[in-house]
């Protein structure tokens, strides 16, 4: 099978080509003992299987970032194998820029052809293009071609791949190039490289000469007018802040109706199921473990759907890097960079993602900062706990002012972890100021129309590796949980179910009116407590005590440690909640009654303490692991681990108390 | 009147003369930033730093101290020196 490594500069469209060649026939893959991703499909031309290479978009092969230097492995073989030929992406309203990396290429003796793009842009911008005088000067095929809209591009393209699978190696004159790149690429800077890139510009300027005509000098740009408005000292700060909450609100609203469906569809699946099946071990693990796990699993999807889609949106239609750029200042002063605004955002995604997005950022303690603070932003896996907590304690009648006060809450969840995320970076930068230069240099991307599909198509991906990975471990979470609720040790189990049947009897003879369902309910507490699960909560509810917590909120958050949403289906599964969903488990935690007070046990303050303490702590083995391999060092996720549990406790204790004594 | 890019007014036009040497050289010439080039100021963001400027066909934006590496001849309204 030939590989084919499709290269070009960062907004060229080289990935909108990828997508829309590939579909959903892609995976990524990670070289050993780096995050940094690229992205294979496989596509089917006349009978035969060629293999496509997503590289990051590059703008010079001089590799300093990690991005970067994932191309240049590539194309040099180190530690991973070679293409077998290189698609090159030309953006032709920019081709100037674009055929630096082509004349760099061009020296490594690949089989190439190119693809030029953005040819409306281009007639805008008064650049007229002959593309057979760029082909002969260049001595490679090259097709104009629209990725965005062009209906047939699948057609056209697999023709031109396959002629480019045949095409043989060029015969070069001896050259040095490869060994340059590679003693660059191994940290040494060879002097002369600017004078040679400057050389390069010439040659490309007499390339341009003979093959592209400008027509006009007019460069009527409504990207320009757009950035007067999205860069403004006030109106862009409020547009930032307005498309943050848009964003958060609409996950929150949007998902609501998508997740009631998934609800309602499981317990009506659970019920049946359980209708059906003999009363055995066996259909337990399957109604009580399995079911109500998978229920935790696939009811989030909607948030993480439209989570990644809306981030997705603001990424494609050239938004994001404008954040960038009216917060680099002020992200200077706390050691990131504004280029950190991006990975941050998309932190509220998931920070695994996110941590692999610094790599763009050069400069190595700004992109450190940058990883450690990103676990601060609330992931989508928060999502689901804040959604169950809040819908716990917080009536949806209730109002704050003008602003409902479950949505006040959930806000001020995200905003509590992004303001004690600056908080670190600066603390960061106060013991670890960098040495390195720090640069920005970043492209401003036009505007333009977000690819509905294709962002679409992402965040399906996205969500499809969630229901794979996480799907999986939440799966043996509960499955391992129900094990150990439903054994413990000895006869503890008998024991147990005796005394609930005891205190049965003597509530049935003071009062009357206990029925069959009541003295289920109490075996099953009774049998909880005494299982190995009971064992281990009670083993830490001294820890969590002070925090508000009890012994099966203690369970809960040792599960979440595989995934913070784990928390919903361990609740679920402690809860033993007939009907598995939200409301069920809503509905049997409001029915407990802490026994001092007579209150309910999960009341306001538990709610908020427990938000507080999701939103601080690094509770996710994933995030801790990525971070191990993005920084090095285990140092890292470890002191984090023990930095961001202490923020976290200290925070839940001081809003457990205080709003114990503010709504007594 | 040679002065450094950071120094162009908004909606001015100059043509890059000459870059200082340093860290960010390869840098800003790999991003088009050679001598000879069209250059023009567009817009700033909040507090003056970053800068952004067209450079030959595309937005580029720079922070101050990047800026001043880069030695421009302002051209007139009609595009001449």
């Amino acid at each position: 099978m030939k590989r084919i490594a499709l290269l070009g500069n960062p907004n060229c469209g080289k990935t909108t080509l990828f997508n829309r060649l590939t579909g959903l026939q892609q995976h990524t893959s990670n070289l050993p003992g780096t995050t940094v991703e690229a992205h294979h499909g496989e596509i089917q031309i006349q009978g035969e299987t060629v293999e496509l290479v997503d590289l990051p978009g590059i703008y010079s092969l001089y590799a300093e970032s990690d991005d970067e230097k994932l191309v240049v492995q590539h194309l040099l073989g180190i530690g991973v194998s070679k293409p077998d030929a290189l698609l090159l992406v030309l953006d032709s309203s920019n081709l100037r820029r674009n055929l630096l990396l082509q004349q760099q290429l061009q020296e490594l003796g690949y089989p190439m052809a190119a693809v030029a793009t953005m040819q409306d842009s281009a007639k805008r911008r008064g650049l007229l293009l002959d593309i057979s005088k760029l082909e002969q000067q260049l001595d490679m095929p090259i097709m104009a071609i629209n990725p965005r809209s062009d209906r047939k591009l699948g057609d056209s393209m697999s023709e031109f791949v396959s002629t480019l699978a045949k095409r043989p190696a060029p015969i070069l004159a001896p050259n040095d190039s490869a060994e340059k790149l590679q003693a660059f690429f191994y940290g040494e800077k060879p002097k002369g490289l600017s004078m040679e890139t400057l050389l390069r510009y010439n040659r490309i300027e007499s390339i341009l000469s003979v093959c592209q005509e400008q027509r006009a000098l007019g460069w009527k740009s409504i990207t320009v007018k757009l950035d007067r408005w999205f860069v403004h000292p006030i109106a862009g700060f409020a547009a930032f802040f307005a498309i943050m909450m848009v964003l958060f609100q609409g996950v929150f609203s949007m998902a609501e109706l998508p997740m009631t469906w998934i609800e309602n569809g499981f317990s009506q699946a659970a019920s049946t199921i359980g209708h059906w099946l003999p009363d055995h071990i066996l259909s337990s693990l399957l109604t009580d473990g399995l079911l109500p796990g998978l229920a935790g699993v696939v009811v989030f999807v909607p948030q993480i759907f439209i989570l990644f889609f809306l981030i997705g949106l603001l990424e494609d239609s050239g938004y994001m890097v404008r954040a960038s750029f009216i917060t680099d200042r002020l992200m200077r002063k706390i050691g990131l960079n504004g280029r950190s605004v991006i990975p941050l955002v998309g932190g509220f995604a998931c920070a695994i993602p996110a941590m692999m997005a610094t790599r763009s950022i050069r400069n190595r303690t700004e992109r450190l900062a940058t990883i450690l603070v990103v676990p601060l932003m609330s992931c989508s896996a928060r999502l689901p706990v804040y959604v169950l907590l809040i819908s716990l304690a917080i009536p949806a009648q209730h109002f704050i002012g003008p602003i409902p006060a479950q949505s006040f809450v959930m806000t001020a969840a995200y905003f509590a972890g992004i303001f004690v995320a600056l908080i670190m970076a600066a603390l960061f930068k106060a013991i670890h100021p960098s040495r390195e230069r720090s640069e920005f240099i970043l492209e401003l991307p036009a505007y333009q129309k977000p690819r509905l599909q294709t962002v679409a198509q992402q965040a399906w991906l996205k969500c499809r590796s969630f229901l794979q990975e996480a799907g999986s471990v939440i799966l043996l979470i509960s499955v391992v949980l129900w094990a150990l609720s439903s054994w413990g040790p000895g006869d503890s189990m008998k024991q147990a179910e005796q005394r609930a049947q005891a205190v049965f009897a003597a509530q049935n003879a003071s009062q009357g009116t206990a029925d069959a369902e009541q003295l289920e309910q109490l075996t099953n507490s009774y049998r909880l407590e005494a299982s190995y699960a009971g064992h281990l909560g009670h083993a830490i509810e001294p820890a969590i005590a002070p925090l508000g917590y009890d012994w099966k909120t203690g369970i809960a958050l040792i599960s979440s440690f595989a995934a913070r949403e784990v928390f919903v289906g361990t609740m679920s599964t402690l809860f033993q909640s007939s009907d598995d969903n939200l409301s069920g488990i809503r509905a049997r935690m409001q029915q407990e009654v802490d026994a001092k007070t007579g209150k309910p046990k999960y009341g306001l303050a538990y709610a908020l303490s427990l938000i507080v303490f999701y939103a601080f702590a690094l509770q996710c083995i994933s995030t801790m692991a990525v971070m191990k391999k993005e920084t090095g060092t285990w140092s890292w996720p470890i002191s984090l681990f023990v930095l961001y549990g202490a923020i976290a406790w200290v925070g839940a204790y001081g809003v457990y108390h205080l709003s114990i004594s503010l709504f007594p | 009147m040679p002065k450094t890019a950071d120094q162009l007014q908004n909606g001015e036009t100059a043509v890059i003369a000459s870059l200082h040497e340093g860290d960010f050289l390869l840098r800003l010439a790999e991003m088009g930033c050679v001598p000879g080039t069209r250059i023009r100021r567009e817009y700033q963001a909040p507090g003056g730093d970053p800068i952004a400027f067209r450079v030959d066909t595309y937005l580029l934006g720079l922070r101050l101290d990047e800026a001043q590496l880069i030695e421009v001849l302002p051209l007139d309204e009609g595009g001449t020196l």
